[in-house]
């Protein structure tokens, strides 16, 4: 498998068990050579500004957690989506969360830059998923 | 003189007479005979009979001509029809008059045109045999009875039946009609006393028939001479108007047991008419009803007054029928809910000219209505509230879950000891945080179960003077200005370890979420309103963005400030216990100006 499309990964969440896990899996897989950690969506969408502003690319992919502090992540995808186009076309978000709530699982079908919906804990096989889906 | 003499006699009698000589020209006339059959003349002596009354039917010419040979002729009442279809009735009486010699010189003839009387007559006939009015009579001298032929006819015995007192009454039908006539009959007889009664006969024929029965008497010195009357076939009328009693009384019951008050609206006279449902339905005194629509509109409740006279106008109009509810108020001030149905009669031009409707009470469908849909509310409310905490349970514990197995996995497989401590590290704090969330979980599930016990008086005042006691050190270490403006008197009803709880919150909300660069104020009032005493907990603190974060406020594990002890739920919690309590909190805010919790406890 030709692993190296991917250049850059973000990973929104406030949960740093959950940040650390994710991290070991990525390195496992080799799954990218860049992760960018923010612990809630206010931090992110900050953030995210910030690599547009400087001219550098968005990440190919972020991991987007729920229940976070200051900015959930519903919040952060109303933000993300007032994003200029161009730049943020190239981005998959995946939310990950523990909610099995159905509620949750219907709100992700209004947003387009939702790809997929993966429920904690998060696996190898579905990091190895996104790469196919992504690469 | 003689002659003239009799002459002015004849002028003056009050009755038609004429004298004729044998040529039946007139000799003297009276001035009513003039007037009678004089066609305007003032005079007729000298003139034929037969030119002045010129339709003198043939007959009458015969008689004249008897008379005139010396006979007598008088009739009571003979009916004439004329070549032209009209109608005469003429009574007369025609004798001759002789002179000295005994010669017949003439006639002296009374004649008097009855044809009004008669007609008249015959009309009432008629209209006795179209009413099926027959009468009777009694002498009592001598226990003579006589009916008429109607009465025969009603009684369906033949022309020449002889009645009699005792068979009379015999036609009466045994038991209480029998009864009931005899009893008249004999009282009639004693004391003069007339009767007019409906009772039925057993006919000839043996049909049973409905009569009114009338009946007076004559007295000379206290006795009864005679007794008369009328008989009258009532059976149809009678049949029909029993018929409507029975289906009237039938509806009566009905109503009067279903408690439908029916009422009467004469759209014209504005006269309004109820039945004594009605004024049990409207807890009215019958005794005070005007019978004006006003009575009607002043009982409405104010509130449901504009749309019932709407809709009674709109009825009236033909837009749509009467069909509403609405609420009354009763003179004791009690209200009830009333359901009305009406349709409207109108005139063949379609002018509305009655209302008539029907009134029945609904306050206890309203009250179980209501009941009912308070009971779905709090239910659908404790549901919502229910799913939304299993929601809450099954993510957290989720989250705690997922990172204890993928920590448990990478721990499995790593061989680098130290980064098997780190592990181990992160898997203790992993399993601490569960152990944390079982806590908050615990605690929010004690607030559900203990909320149905007895509230008990929490004097507000105390209670917050305690909690500050607390937090005195806290408070002193922030420098926080307390003003507590507090009656001492307020006194509300709950449970005193929540109200402690959420004070505790508050307070501590308020240092923790204070603004840096200034000293923290807090302030504390209270006021009375209605069933409810209303708590303000006012700070100059950092604020929260209600815009945004305001539907999360009170959710579990929400935070909205970058602080390190903020952990989401000690503001679930109080929402929570202050529910339990059937009491309320609001939250009013500005970003770095300060939040004001309003809190309404029930008064007690």
């Amino acid at each position: 498998m030709d692993l190296k499309n991917i250049h850059s990964v973000c990973i929104i969440d406030d949960d740093p068990i959950f940040i650390y896990g994710t991290k070991r899996i990525i390195k496992d897989l080799d799954f990218c050579s860049e992760i960018i950690i923010f612990n809630n969506g206010q931090e992110a969408i900050d953030g995210l500004k910030n690599l547009e502003n400087n001219g550098e690319n968005l990440p190919e992919v972020i991991f987007l957690d729920l229940n976070m502090p200051i900015m959930n992540g519903w919040e952060f995808l109303e933000d993300f989506t007032k994003l200029p186009p161009q730049n943020r076309e190239q981005v998959t978000i995946y939310i990950i969360s523990s909610s099995i709530d159905p509620r949750d699982l219907e709100r992700i079908q209004d947003y387009k830059e939702v790809n997929n919906y993966i429920l904690k804990p998060l696996s190898q096989e579905d990091l190895v998923d996104v790469l196919r889906e992504v690469a | 003189m003689e002659t003239a003499s009799i002459n002015f006699l004849i002028k003056d009698s009050p009755v038609a007479v004429a004298i004729v000589d044998t040529n039946m020209k007139f000799v003297c006339h009276s001035d009513v005979w003039c007037q009678e059959f004089g066609k305007g003349q003032h005079t007729l002596i000298g003139k034929s009979y037969y030119e002045v009354l010129s339709n003198t039917p043939k007959a009458l010419h015969e008689v004249h001509k008897e008379c005139l040979e010396g006979a007598s002729n008088s009739n009571k009442a003979q009916k004439f029809i004329h070549s032209d279809g009209t109608v005469q009735w003429l009574k007369w009486k025609i004798t001759a008059w002789k002179d000295e010699q005994q010669q017949v010189g003439g006639l002296i003839i009374v004649q008097e045109d009855i044809t009004e009387e008669k007609l008249r007559e015959e009309l009432l006939l008629k209209a006795k045999s179209v009413a099926r009015i027959g009468g009777w009579e009694i002498d009592m001298a001598t226990n003579k009875v006589y009916w008429t032929e109607m009465t025969k006819n009603i009684h369906e015995v033949s022309k020449d039946y002889i009645p009699s007192l005792s068979g009379g009454i015999n036609f009466y039908k045994e038991g209480i009609h029998r009864e009931k006539i005899t009893q008249l009959v004999s009282e009639a007889m004693n004391l003069g006393t007339p009767w007019d009664t409906e009772l039925i006969i057993v006919t000839a024929k043996g049909k049973e028939l409905w009569v009114r029965a009338k009946g007076e008497t004559e007295m000379v010195n206290g006795k009864c001479i005679r007794i008369y009357g009328t008989f009258q076939d009532i059976d149809k009328k009678k049949r029909i108007s029993l018929e409507y009693q029975a289906i009237s009384d039938r509806l009566a019951i009905a109503t009067h047991a279903a408690k439908i008050g029916i009422w009467d609206y004469d759209i014209v006279e504005n006269q309004l008419v109820w039945d004594q449902n009605m004024y049990h339905l409207y807890g009215i005194n019958e005794a005070q009803f005007n019978g004006v629509v006003e009575t009607w509109e002043a009982s409405v409740h104010p509130e449901d007054k504009e749309r019932c006279l709407q809709e009674v106008e709109q009825a009236i109009a033909g837009i749509q029928d009467f069909d509403a509810e609405f609420r009354i108020i009763w003179p004791s001030g009690e209200i009830r809910y009333i359901k009305a149905e009406s349709t409207v009669r109108r005139d063949p031009e379609g002018n509305p000219l009655r209302m008539i409707g029907a009134n029945w009470d609904i306050t206890e469908e309203k009250k179980a209505q209501k009941k009912l849909k308070n009971l779905l509310d709090i239910t659908g409310k404790q549901n919502d509230s229910l799913l939304n905490f299993a929601h809450i349970v099954s993510h957290n514990l989720r989250s705690h879950s997922s990172n204890l197995s993928m920590l448990s996995g990478f721990l499995s497989q790593e061989e680098d000891e130290k980064e098997k401590q780190n592990l181990l590290k992160m898997l203790t704090d992993a399993t601490e945080s569960l152990n944390e969330t079982v806590v908050h979980l615990n605690e929010v599930v004690q607030i559900k179960t203990v909320a149905d016990d007895k509230m008990k008086t929490v004097n507000l005042y105390d209670t917050i003077m305690g909690v500050q006691k607390n937090l005195a050190l806290l408070l002193k270490e922030k420098q926080v200005v307390c003003t507590i403006d507090v009656p001492k008197g307020f006194n509300i009803k709950a449970i005193p370890a929540y109200v402690d709880s959420i004070l505790l919150n508050l307070f501590t909300n308020s240092v923790k979420y204070s603004a840096p660069e200034r000293r923290p104020l807090i302030l504390i009032s209270a006021l009375e309103r209605e069933e409810q005493l209303v708590l303000t907990f006012s700070d100059n603190g950092l604020g929260i963005d209600l815009e945004r974060h305001g539907k999360k406020l009170f959710g579990m594990y929400k935070t909205f400030h970058n602080h390190k002890e903020a952990k989401g739920i000690g503001l679930f919690i109080t929402k929570n216990q202050i529910e339990a309590m059937n009491g309320k909190i609001e939250v009013a805010s500005t970003v770095n100006v300060g939040t004001t919790f309003t809190l309404y406890f029930q008064k007690n």
